[in-house]
């Protein structure tokens, strides 16, 4: 610094300071395009092939594992008295949780303007959607007499009896099925200008036909560009507080009941930490593998998985703080059943399911705090895995062991999962796994014209940007 | 099942012309004319003068379609029912017939419910003399004994079916044979049975042919009772023990509120001693020697658990005390006195008990008594004669009442006889003797000298002879007969129905054998009632049907009695000369099971799924012993209990409480129990069975009940049947003539594999949690104690702050306030644990009356059991010396109800007078009720457990292979909806036990107690009819009682309208000890409990300062709240309650409340 007054004058900020770009090694608009177009139009990559085998095997073994408990009964699963509902239960909220990261990225860090969304959002959002697919199969055929289960819509009825809008069921079915609504409103409205993109590319007859009917007759006017980004807000405005209801209603199915372990007010914003958390690390599961296998890295960057993991670090946190408070507040109040509530989910009989969740949930996300390791992709793909195991733990730990014992030791039990269960669960990822491989396979898998428009070159009074270079798109 | 098919073959091979209508229903054009839904002739209708053959027609198509079977059909003779005349029947209505159900040493007065022509429930006669009404486990299932698919079917000869005509001219041939004989060689094996039609028969068959031998055998020797006072007073007699009389009680091995014989009385007498008047309190006190831990143990005041063949050296030790007492040393006892003190001395502990215990007894001459057990020695039930004459008990608190003198040998002479090749022709009435005779005799194979067997049986089991005839034994609800309750009252045994399988009963084969003209068992059983009431008078036997009982036929007590001493000494000195248990000596228990008793019931499904009170086992019985027992055997039962592994509590407490919580006594893996098969050898008899830890059982001692362990073996059909083959292990095997009680000697081994059991209460302790509230009577008595009002005392205290607020600080009004404003009735239940003790009865009782399926031991285990009815069985205190407590835990009928609100289409809600509706038809099976209720008595159907065989259950109908009678399950679903996978033969059984009232719950609905609505809602129609113009429908206080209140012989449970202060329910609650379980969630169940209250002698060793549930949940950091118990203002303290009933605050001045006399107010 001079000894004289410093000058009033704006100096270009130092190199080394400037954001990191999002797309990486400089591509240019047209690179883009080819190479998110490359997954689609290339021949079916053998990968591809290989992983829809599995994935149709346990599609199809969720098939028969539905048809045999519609036609047997609840009772081929594990859940039992005192426990009755058991894993449908958990996997429904673990796979809804699953589906919150989708929906953060694309609406949420929409209005919050992080750009860095773009690169991912298309393929979170795509998760999420299947993820509530996942999770609504669960409702459905948990309930003894599935064939009655039109009785929970509020469909007018010669009966005249409604649903029971007191119960947390009911709100969930609302709450789950404006959530699918809305997604896929939201998804397939930032695909219009992609499927465009596609129809255009496209040489077969009947791809370019179904490119061309659904992308609903873009041609990327301005003015269709005005309606598209004002149509886009608004859903993104949409979307934001279903983040926040949709687990915030989940927990309420256990907040609102009785029980020590469930009745308690943390429910609702702890759940959709922990499902923003769970989100993240699924995506970071899918991601991962992905942007190698359809060698995306330049644009699902490094960096991007780093910003994943520091939200996973941030609401791994949140979770952790969240289960300490349940377990201060079940000693602060002073009940009894509480108090055994908690010190049974960490000494009991499911010591390791507890034990298990905060290894994986609190103890996990606390590596993402050191930058070697959120930059070393093997290491983060495995603890995203962890953290959805964890997840998966978490909602074992508030189903079962509260159910197993509560209030009078006579009728305590133990729930084992049957096979059945087993089977079922596995189910879900073949129908999960086929959904998304078919989207990778069928759809742009990162939203084109999103990610151009946040690379400099989009950007007119860039020095790499505007008339001067010029795109090829 | 291959059982299943086998039988079925087995069927079909049987005659053709007695089920002759049967076959023909079953012809399909026949079957598509019944099942149309207007058979050919339905235009009939139209025409009147064909009217009435339409009627004809549709009738018989009832007939047929409805019932299936040519059997079943009303009875030809005339019978009188109960309350309505048979003029006015009509189709749907039920009738009630008054009957009995014989036992082995009387009778259970009872009413039954009929159907359509089929009996459905049974129940007991309150009108009865000496009965209030109660009965047992094993009567409310006795009818589902009726429809058991498995019985006896069929004349069988050599195990094959033969025409009923065949077995006749067997009959008569033996007739014949004996009369030509005089009788001789024929021996006649009959069970024991208390009916004097039988012994008139048996007299007439004796006197005819006087070669004839009889001879009587029962498993279980509930004769000792008579034997052992006959022996005592030197003439025919029986004890009859009027507990209700007595102040304090000594029961010496005798599980009298359970395994005895007449546990039903016994319950109502010992009950209504226990039963506290609010405004004299004062309640029995009862001391218990045993061995295993019985319910008696548990329902005492203190408990001495010595090994069996040590209680007689208690009992003499305790009339030592007594009779070296100079006041009670009366002229003659000298003799027994000295054999007596001669006796030897006992530990310490147990030194101090008895001494205390003879005191009390003392303090109470003439108004206690001693009780020996049917699973004693005859010394123990001498000495407690003894006893009972010194202490003046005799002719106040025991009656000895005149019985026949018995006649007949033993099952051992009849095997010599076998043996010696003397028996031409063997006649079984009735048992199982192949099965359940002392092994030392191998009679199923002594059976085969015969030269000639004849057997009634009620099932083709081991019995059933492989050479020789097998004839059906009618059950009692199709059978005419009669018997002597155990006050010695004439009671008949009514037919509800025709015998639907051609079955015969005794007294009719004994009259054919005797060779006479009239054998038909109405005319045998009139004439003996017109010989007993003294000539033939039509009235006093339509009168004598028509109550259940002949008014004034109890037997008048034998009042000159003298004991005989020299024979009470004799016993003494040379039951002294037996070893006893103890030390390296350890000894095997026999005793009856609590639901296959003998093996009797083992093909009854709804008693092999009821939890047992004490072991909460089902399916199977178990080698019990105590906690050091398994220790020393080194058995891992009590692994978990060692290490503390597992349960810890919380909160510290003190060390003895923390020992016992600290885990299982029987440790669960992932839920489920494996324990350890040990194997017991007496000599070279040998037998194995999966060990169980039971706390509280006396040291060195091995328990095994009887009655399981049955199965069919390839080439013979003997066995229970499909439901109760392969439960258990069968101890007969061990079971010798000199030791059918019990066995010191026994050796038992580890053999390293395992079983499973299906035990319904994997959590045996409390865990300081104030579910069950009881205290001390001293302390409850005295107001300075503060236990008065201990049962609301133990509530959770409300946050500070929260008695200010309106409502107790409830945040919400509870929308049934409005609605209760105008409804005509509030229900609510009442359960006095005071009188409870947990015999099982009301679950039964709920079981049959509510349609209520079985699941089979895989579903169990599962724990998806369906029984409305929870009995939850607590240990407490000391793991080797604890106490227990009962709890019926029924749905509670929330006022706020948790399982409402969450229920998402409306399946669980309200009505105005109270009740916690289930709508089976709206539930979809989501579960959450059952999550959300506090008390989990909620019940989901996992699977159609009433349309699918219990093997079955996870087979779906789409396989189409799994064919039943050739058909495919969808086929078979697309013509019968309601029919299912359960063989034709079965199904048609199955349909007849259930009761129309009720529906039948399909696969994926949750169910749960209803109060029995459908009683409800039949005397709310009956009371609007009876009402008319005039208004008054408020059903009067005792018309509607539950199946379980019905049942009940502690008349433990109240059931009425908590709005009328003067109902008996009212007035329960009214009382002190009147508390809801869980009070702190506010959901203000309308069933609410009533606290137990011990009695316990403070000069005794093992005085506990207040009950160990009490003890425990102070240990938790807990105190009694302090309550003003007659403070009737809205104070701060009475305000814990949530009390809605306002009957409670409007009428606790007035003085009122449960009498401790018989509860006959209804």
């Amino acid at each position: 610094m001079s000894e004289h007054a410093p000058a009033i004058k704006l100096e270009a900020p130092p190199v080394e300071l400037e954001r990191p770009r999002l797309v990486s090694n400089n591509r240019g608009l047209g690179e883009i395009s080819d190479q998110i177009c490359d997954v689609i139009e290339r021949p079916t990559p053998l990968w591809w092939k290989i992983c829809m085998l599995p994935a149709l095997t346990l599609l199809s073994l969720l098939g028969a594992m539905v048809v045999y408990l519609v036609t047997v009964g609840v009772g081929v699963w594990g859940n039992q008295h005192p426990v009755m509902w058991g894993w449908a239960i958990i996997n429904f909220v673990w796979w809804i949780g699953i589906g919150h990261a989708g929906t953060l990225i694309s609406a949420i860090l929409f209005l919050l303007r992080q750009k860095w969304r773009t690169s991912i959002n298309r393929a979170s959002e795509a998760m999420t959607i299947f993820a509530v697919m996942c999770a609504g199969v669960y409702p459905l055929i948990h309930v003894g007499r599935i064939w009655y289960g039109w009785w929970l819509f509020p469909i007018p009825n010669s009966n005249g009896i409604w649903p029971q809008f007191r119960s947390p069921l009911m709100w969930d079915v609302f709450a789950v099925s404006t959530y699918f609504t809305v997604s896929v409103l939201f998804w397939y409205m930032g695909l219009i200008p992609d499927l465009a993109v596609m129809r255009d590319r496209c040489k077969k007859f009947f791809g370019k036909f179904a490119y061309g009917l659904f992308s609903l007759g873009w041609s990327g006017s301005n003015r269709h560009w005005r309606n598209y980004e004002k149509a886009y807000l608004i859903l993104a405005g949409l979307s934001t507080p279903l983040v926040l209801s949709v687990h915030s209603i989940v927990s309420l199915d256990f907040a609102v009941s009785q029980l020590p372990g469930w009745h308690t007010t943390i429910f609702p914003p702890y759940f959709v930490a922990g499902a923003v958390f769970s989100g993240f690390g699924m995506v970071l599961t899918l991601l991962i593998p992905l942007r190698s296998v359809c060698k995306l890295q330049d644009i699902i960057t490094v960096r991007h998985i780093e910003l994943c993991c520091k939200v996973t670090l941030t609401t791994g946190c949140i979770v952790g703080y969240a289960y300490f408070m349940e377990v201060f507040i079940a000693w602060y109040s002073g009940s009894s059943f509480e108090k055994y509530a908690f010190w049974n989910r960490a000494f009991g009989p499911y010591w390791w399911g507890y034990w298990a969740m905060i290894g994986c949930n609190v103890v996990v996300p606390q590596f993402f705090w050191f930058k070697k390791i959120r930059t070393n992709m093997w290491i983060v793909f495995f603890l995203s895995i962890l953290v959805n195991v964890g997840m998966w733990f978490e909602r074992f730990v508030i189903v079962v062991t509260t159910l197993a014992r509560e209030f009078i030791p006579a009728n305590w039990g133990y729930f084992n999962p049957s096979p059945v269960d087993i089977m079922t669960y596995l189910g879900t990822f073949g129908l999960f796994f086929t959904m998304f491989l078919l989207f990778l396979r069928f759809l742009p898998m990162i939203a084109i014209c999103e990610v151009k428009a946040v690379t400099p070159q989009a950007d007119p009074h860039h020095p790499l940007g505007g008339a001067e270079e010029g795109g090829h798109h | 099942m291959n059982n299943s098919e086998s039988m079925k073959a087995a069927r079909q091979t049987g005659p053709k012309y007695w089920r002759s209508l049967d076959h023909l229903a079953d012809a399909p054009q026949f079957r598509k004319w019944v099942d149309s839904e207007f058979p050919s002739g339905a235009e009939a209708v139209a025409d009147p003068v064909t009217r009435r053959n339409f009627m004809k027609l549709m009738s018989a198509s009832f007939l047929l379609a409805g019932l299936g079977m040519s059997g079943c059909r009303r009875p030809e003779e005339k019978i009188v029912p109960f309350a309505k005349q048979p003029l006015g029947y009509t189709h749907g209505r039920a009738r009630h017939f008054a009957s009995a159900m014989p036992t082995r040493t009387g009778a259970v007065p009872v009413l039954v419910k009929q159907d359509d022509g089929r009996p459905t429930k049974v129940e007991g006669n309150d009108e009865h003399p000496d009965s209030n009404g109660g009965t047992n486990a094993f009567t409310q299932a006795s009818a589902l004994n009726l429809y058991d698919p498995d019985r006896a079917i069929r004349f069988a000869k050599n195990r094959e079916g033969v025409t009923r005509e065949a077995g006749l001219d067997a009959i008569k041939t033996i007739a014949d044979q004996a009369a030509a004989d005089k009788g001789a060689g024929l021996y006649i094996l009959a069970d024991q049975a208390v009916s004097p039609t039988r012994d008139r028969v048996r007299d007439l068959l004796l006197k005819k042919l006087p070669g004839a031998k009889w001879h009587e055998y029962e498993p279980v020797d509930h004769d000792i009772h008579r034997r052992a006072a006959t022996e005592a007073f030197g003439l025919p007699v029986r004890p009859y023990y009027k507990l209700d009389e007595a102040e304090v009680i000594l029961s010496l091995d005798c599980d009298f509120v359970g395994s005895e014989e007449d546990s039903a009385l016994l319950v109502g007498k010992f009950a209504k001693g226990r039963k506290i008047d609010p405004v004299h309190p004062k309640m029995n006190r009862l001391y218990a020697v045993e061995a295993l831990f019985t319910l008696t143990g548990a329902a005492a005041d203190h408990r001495l658990r010595v090994p069996a063949s040590a209680v007689h050296r208690v009992a003499a030790e305790v009339a030592a005390k007594v009779l070296t007492d100079a006041h009670f040393d009366k002229p003659g006892m000298a003799v027994v006195k000295n054999a007596l003190v001669a006796h030897g001395s006992a530990p310490d502990v147990q030194s101090k008990w008895i001494s205390a215990c003879a005191d009390d007894l003392k303090r109470h001459a003439g108004k206690c008594v001693v009780i020996a057990g049917q699973g004693q020695s005859e010394a123990t039930h001498l000495i407690a004669h003894a006893l009972n004459s010194a202490l003046g008990n005799v002719g106040k608190t025991v009656d000895l009442l005149p019985v026949p003198a018995a006649k007949g040998g033993s099952i051992g002479e009849l095997t010599a006889a076998l043996s010696a090749s003397k028996v031409k022709s063997l006649v079984i009435l009735g048992g199982n003797p192949a099965y359940d005779a002392p092994a030392n005799l191998d009679f199923a194979n002594a059976m085969e000298n015969a030269g000639e067997v004849i057997r009634l049986g009620y099932h083709e089991d081991e019995s059933a002879p492989k050479k020789g005839w097998n004839i059906p034994l009618a059950h009692y609800l199709e059978s005419w007969g009669d018997a002597r309750t155990v006050d010695g009252t004439l009671v008949p045994v009514q037919p509800l129905v025709a015998p639907l399988f051609a079955g015969m009963t005794q007294i009719e084969l004994l009259a054919r054998l005797a060779g006479e003209a009239v054998f038909a068992p109405y005319d045998l059983v009139r004439e003996t009632f017109f010989g007993l009431a003294g000539g033939k008078n039509e009235n006093a036997w339509k009168r004598f049907l028509h109550d259940g009982y002949h008014a004034g036929s109890a037997k008048a007590p034998v009042t000159r009695v003298r004991l005989l001493v020299d024979r009470v000494t004799a016993a003494v000195k040379a039951a002294d000369k037996q070893p006893s248990a103890g030390g390296a000596e350890q000894e095997v228990v026999f005793y009856p099971d609590s639901k296959v008793d003998d093996g009797r019931y083992n093909n009854n499904g709804w008693l092999q799924e009821t939890p047992d009170p004490i072991t909460k086992l089902t399916w199977d019985n178990a080698v019990l012993m105590s906690p050091a027992t398994a220790d020393a055997l080194g058995l891992d039962n009590m692994k978990g209990f060692r290490d503390g592994q597992h349960d810890k509590i919380l909160s510290e407490s003190d060390s003895k409480v923390a020992d016992f919580h600290d885990g299982e006594h029987n440790i669960t893996e992932r839920g489920e129990f494996h324990p350890e098969i040990v194997e017991l050898s007496l000599g070279s008899r040998k037998i194995e069975g999966p060990a169980w830890v039971v706390p509280g059982m006396a040291d060195n001692v091995f328990a095994v009940a009887l009655g399981y362990g049955r199965s069919r073996d390839a080439e013979s059909t003997g066995g229970a049947g499909r439901v109760g083959d392969g439960t258990g292990f069968n101890a007969y095997p061990l079971r010798a003539e000199d030791g059918m009680k019990f066995a010191v000697g026994v050796k038992v081994t580890r053999t390293g594999r395992r079983h499973q059991l299906a035990c319904t209460q994997e959590h045996g302790t409390i865990d300081g949690r104030a579910l069950i509230r009881e205290t001390n009577f001293d302390k409850f008595t005295d107001a300075e104690s503060g236990h008065a009002d201990f049962a609301k005392g133990m509530n959770m205290p409300h946050p500070p702050g929260m008695e200010e607020l309106p409502d107790h600080g409830l945040a919400y009004k509870n929308p049934l306030d409005d609605l209760r404003k105008n409804a005509t009735h509030s229900w609510g239940m009442a359960i006095d644990m005071n009188s409870c003790v947990g015999c099982n009865a009301c679950a039964l009782a709920c079981q049959s009356e509510n349609n209520v399926p079985i699941v089979g031991k895989q579903q169990v285990i599962k724990g998806r059991e369906m029984s409305w009815i929870r009995l939850d069985r607590y240990f407490s205190g000391d793991v080797n010396d604890p106490q227990m407590a009962h709890q019926i835990m029924v749905c509670q009928h929330c006022e706020a109800a948790p399982c409402e609100n969450v229920c998402p289409v409306n399946a669980t809600t309200h009505d105005d007078e109270g009740l916690n509706l289930m709508i089976y038809n709206r539930c979809v099976g989501t579960r959450y009720c059952s999550n959300n209720c506090p008390y989990k008595v909620r019940r989901f159907n996992y699977f159609d457990y009433n349309r699918r065989p219990l093997d079955d259950l996870y087979n779906t109908p789409l396989n189409p292979w799994n064919r039943k009678d050739g058909e495919w399950e969808l086929t078979r679903w697309y013509k019968d909806r309601s029919k299912g996978n359960i063989d034709d033969d079965q199904w048609d059984l199955l349909a007849l036990v259930r009761n129309p009232s009720v529906s039948v719950r399909m696969r994926g609905v949750m169910e749960k107690c209803t109060y029995c609505i459908q009683r409800i809602e039949a005397a709310k129609i009956a009371q609007k009819v009876k009402a008319g113009a005039s208004g008054n429908v408020e059903v009067p206080d005792g018309t509607i009682k539950t199946a379980c209140q019905q049942a009940c012989p502690a008349e433990a449970i109240a059931f009425g309208n908590i709005d009328d202060p003067e109902s008996r329910v009212s007035k329960l609650k009214a009382q002190a000890r009147d508390y809801e379980v869980l009070d702190y969630l506010a959901t203000r169940p309308r069933t609410t409990y009533l606290g137990r209250v011990r009695n316990p002698n403070p000069e005794m060793p093992d005085y506990r300062e207040a009950p160990e549930t009490f003890q425990e949940w102070e240990a938790h950091g807990n105190h009694l709240a302090h309550h003003h118990g007659h403070d009737h203002d809205h104070g701060p303290g009475e305000s814990h309650g949530h009390d809605s009933d306002h009957a409670h605050d409007q009428h606790q001045n007035t003085e009122h409340g449960e009498t401790a006399g018989k509860g006959g107010d209804h």
